[in-house]
């Protein structure tokens, strides 16, 4: 493997190469290079570039400095299409599959060529999909629909789609984030065997466990530079989360939170809830008018733990305590008949009317406070009024309009301020916000954080998840939760980013 | 900074419209929102000088009101459905078997008027329920499930009519339901401004209304927000089905017969109203008085165009012309306005 990878020019080099978004500079200065044959693993805690690197490397971005050179040839990478045809398969998460197709369908799909009318049979799977299959050790049956397949099954016919195009880089983002681990070796296994048939592979993984085990390189980034490389020899799990985190992992300093938040009664309380793959024996209390954090990275299943608290998904295992009294929500409406509300991490697609007015969606769930005494008629005057105070409550700059004009007018930092409106006027015992500050500019998120404050202040217990470190330290306490699991309770002084962090890659 | 920042937007706005962009801007933001008003103006001013005696007497605007009465009640149930993201090709068999039920229960079964009424009425609420159910619990698309049931009802139609009018009765008042007048106004006219008024203030004034209007913007946060995404449908589907019901008894008293395809001219028409109603002020969304202006333009041009004497193709011909024109009006106008604003 080591002559593959030394003899001549890299398969892919990047050369400083920078990209700044406004005021954020995702990348700056970025020199990393792929070889063949070798799992390539990048490491980095949210926003520290990889993604970045990743997206221009598939096209979805233009970097504003700094080359890719394919082979020694400097390339320019115009779209998805140019990467494609330069041999380089992404494949993320959310696997790009049709889900009634079956697994032959799917990885035929796209790499046909010729004449769209040209005759093909579309049934059963054609002996070069075969020969793929079995390269890469696929046991299941092809011809079933892969809405039906295992998520370790879909996976391993995106890998198989890549190879039927001969693709000489494999990009995997995540890919054993939602699989259990017998399941995530045995994808590991398959990409070690093409790392030795000679496809370089491009690993992004939060499991670090994986990275050490698995990689023959590995480079960490932090703040849109590459702060750490190692080849394989080299690499140590302490070593790779020194570099994430910035420093070596000693109790670092807080801001002072009076926290006798433990003084005050329990509100809600979860023992080993489980539902899937996703949330295994998460196990936390929450105590009335507490600022809870729980730290979790993509796969952690914190937006599955929350679902199951707010009645949009039924848990399969455990135990949830409310008020002193067993909860099971049947339905959202039921938990929001508890008081227990949620701001989901989907603000546009989960949260958002864009179309509809201001009034109407913070009014969505809480029409009936704006009723004509006595009627069941709206009054718009008392509508108007209530979201004016509310806005000016929330600090939500309206422009011409007022509170008529389609939320969609606002930026997104208002908005999500919109949706945290529509719970604050409920006055609910718990308020659940996922990710609250995505895609919200820096002073909006300082607002936001004030906001959730006031409202914790109020007597609402907040449950704040967010994958923004940084942000947590506003809580009282923090639960660190990883592969679904709750694996600690940080408090005081132990609450800091590089714990946290740590934490989370044990 | 919450102080400072409404000044600057006020003082923002005026220094826009001085632009050298603004006339022809504000001429486009015209177009968008009042595009389709000003072709329905231009009808009345076109016709009214074609032929000023005849269409522009108080008795043929009265006369296009009455004609559109039914329409307009029939495309306001019609609405609920498309705003809350949903189709219904049901509702005009669902005319036709209203008045044939109607008429049939009087002459067949010899029930008081009254009572076929109420009757009638509950059925169409249940074929509403039986839409709303096929689209929320059964999943199917709601095109697919309302063409099902359309199928169904022509087959009851045919099955209880056996296919030809059931005529109502000498002596019953049941006719003047719709030939009687109101201190001059036919019954249906007031009927219709009854019935848009309630559907206006469902809409756009009660919690039921809001939440139609949630779920037709986004299911999925409808959802999470906690509105009950099920029954705001099903309700949708219902009261089209109501409207439609109501339309069928007051179209049988007006010919006197319930009849299998007494219904069928409405489906095309009402689609048009109320889509030349969603060009009308609001930005392709559908609402009450949308579609009471596109009810309106249908009728003025069958109306306008029979007096010129135009032959009946004529008048498909251009309902099919002015519904292009109009959306294709205001969709281009707020393109061109979106451009600009980028």
């Amino acid at each position: 493997m080591d002559t593959t990878s030394t003899a001549g020019p890299p398969l892919l080099e990047v050369r400083g190469l920078a990209k700044e978004y406004g005021a954020i500079r995702a990348l700056r200065g970025v020199d990393v290079s792929f070889h063949r044959g070798e799992i390539h693993g990048l490491v980095g805690a949210n926003g520290a570039g990889k993604s970045t690197l990743v997206r221009s490397l598939a096209g979805l971005e233009q970097p504003d400095e700094g080359h890719i050179l394919v082979e020694g040839e400097p390339v320019h990478i115009r779209n998805p299409a140019a990467a494609a045809a330069l041999g380089f398969a992404f494949i993320h998460q959310e696997l790009n599959l049709v889900s009634n197709f079956t697994g032959a369908q799917n990885i035929v799909l796209g790499s046909d060529k010729g004449s769209a009318l040209r005759f093909r049979s579309f049934a059963g799977v054609p002996e070069h999909v075969r020969a793929v299959a079995k390269r890469i050790g696929i046991d299941f049956s092809l011809e079933k629909p892969v809405g039906q397949l295992t998520v370790h099954q879909q996976w391993l016919v995106s890998i198989a789609r890549a190879l039927a195009n001969d693709c000489r880089l494999i990009a995997m983002d995540e890919p054993t984030a939602s699989l259990g681990e017998e399941e995530a070796a045995r994808l590991m296994s398959v990409a070690k065997a093409l790392a030795a048939e000679g496809v370089a592979i491009l690993f992004i993984s939060h499991r670090l466990d994986e990275v050490t085990s698995v990689c023959d390189r590995v480079t960490a980034f932090r703040d849109g530079q590459v702060v750490l490389q190692l080849s394989k020899e080299e690499v140590t799990r302490p070593a790779i989360v020194d570099a994430i985190v910035g420093h070596s992992v000693v109790p670092g300093e807080r801001k002072d939170h009076s926290s006798n938040s433990k003084a005050a009664p329990v509100v809600l309380s979860l023992e080993d809830v489980s539902a899937g793959t996703a949330v295994r024996n998460a196990t936390l209390e929450l105590h009335k008018g507490e600022l809870l954090g729980i730290a979790g990275l993509v796969g952690s299943g914190r937006t599955e733990l929350a679902r199951l608290i707010y009645g949009a998904d039924r848990p399969d295992g455990g135990r949830m305590t409310y008020k002193g009294r067993p909860y099971a929500p049947k339905s959202v409406q039921d938990a929001i008949a508890h008081s227990v509300t949620y701001v989901p991490e989907e603000r546009r697609a989960e949260a958002l009317f864009l179309n509809l007015p201001i009034e109407s969606n913070l009014h969505v769930s809480n029409w009936k406070s704006t009723s004509m005494a006595g009627t069941p008629f709206t009054s718009m005057r008392k509508s108007k009024s209530v979201a004016t105070q509310m806005c000016q409550r929330l600090g939500v700059v309206l422009r011409e309009g007022g509170t008529r004009q389609p939320v969609s007018a606002l930026s997104g930092g208002n908005q999500q301020k919109v949706v945290i409106g529509r719970w604050m006027a409920l006055n609910p015992d718990i308020l659940i916000l996922d990710e609250p500050t995505r895609g919200v500019d820096v002073g909006a998120k300082a607002d936001i954080y004030d906001r959730i404050r006031e409202i914790a202040a109020s007597g609402t217990s907040v449950i704040v998840i967010s994958s923004e470190f940084e942000e947590l330290l506003e809580c009282d306490r923090v639960v660190v939760l990883s592969g679904g699991k709750t694996v600690a309770e940080l408090e005081g002084d132990s609450v800091t980013v590089a714990d946290m962090l740590h934490r989370c890659y044990s | 900074m919450t102080t400072a920042t409404p000044e600057k937007a006020s003082t923002m706005t005026p220094r826009k419209s001085k632009s050298g962009l603004s006339a022809q801007h504000r001429a486009w933001t015209f177009a968008a929102r009042y595009g389709t008003l000003a072709v329905l103006v231009l009808m009345i001013i076109g016709f009214g000088m074609a032929s000023p005696d005849a269409f522009l007497s108080q008795r043929n605007l009265i006369n296009i009101l009455n004609q559109g009465a039914l329409l307009a009640i029939i495309a306001g149930g019609v609405t609920f459905v498309l705003v809350v993201g949903q189709f219904d090709l049901s509702f005009a068999n669902m005319i036709s078997l209203s008045g044939i039920l109607t008429v049939g229960l009087m002459q067949f079964s010899g029930l008081p008027s009254y009572a076929a009424i109420a009757i009638t009425l509950a059925v169409s609420c249940i074929v509403g329920l039986f839409n709303g159910f096929l689209v929320m619990y059964l999943r199917m698309s709601s095109i697919v499930a309302t063409l099902a049931t359309s199928t169904i009802l022509i087959g009851i139609n045919f099955w209880y009519s056996n296919g030809v009018p059931v005529t109502v009765g000498g002596g019953s008042g049941f006719t003047d339901i719709a030939r009687a007048r109101l201190l001059g106004i036919p019954m249906p006219i007031i009927y219709m401004v009854v019935i848009l008024a309630v559907l206006w203030v469902i809409l756009n004034r009660t919690m039921l209304g809001h939440h139609v209007q949630a779920v037709g913007s986004n299911t999925l946060a409808s959802q999470m927000a906690g509105v009950r995404v099920s029954r705001v449908t099903i309700t949708a589907f219902v009261l089209a089905s109501l409207c439609a019901g109501v339309a069928g008894i007051i179209l049988s008293a007006r010919i006197g017969s319930g009849q299998v395809t007494a219904g069928d001219g409405f489906l095309l028409s009402a689609f048009a109203a109320v889509f030349l109603g969603a060009s009308v002020i609001r930005d392709g969304e559908f609402h009450i008085f949308g579609t009471f202006v596109g009810v309106l333009i249908v009728t003025v041009t069958t109306n306008g165009l029979s007096i010129l004497g135009a032959p009946s193709f004529v008048q498909f011909l251009s309902q099919g012309g002015i519904l292009i024109a109009a959306v294709a009006l205001s969709t281009l106008s707020r393109r061109v306005l979106g451009t600009q604003r980028h």
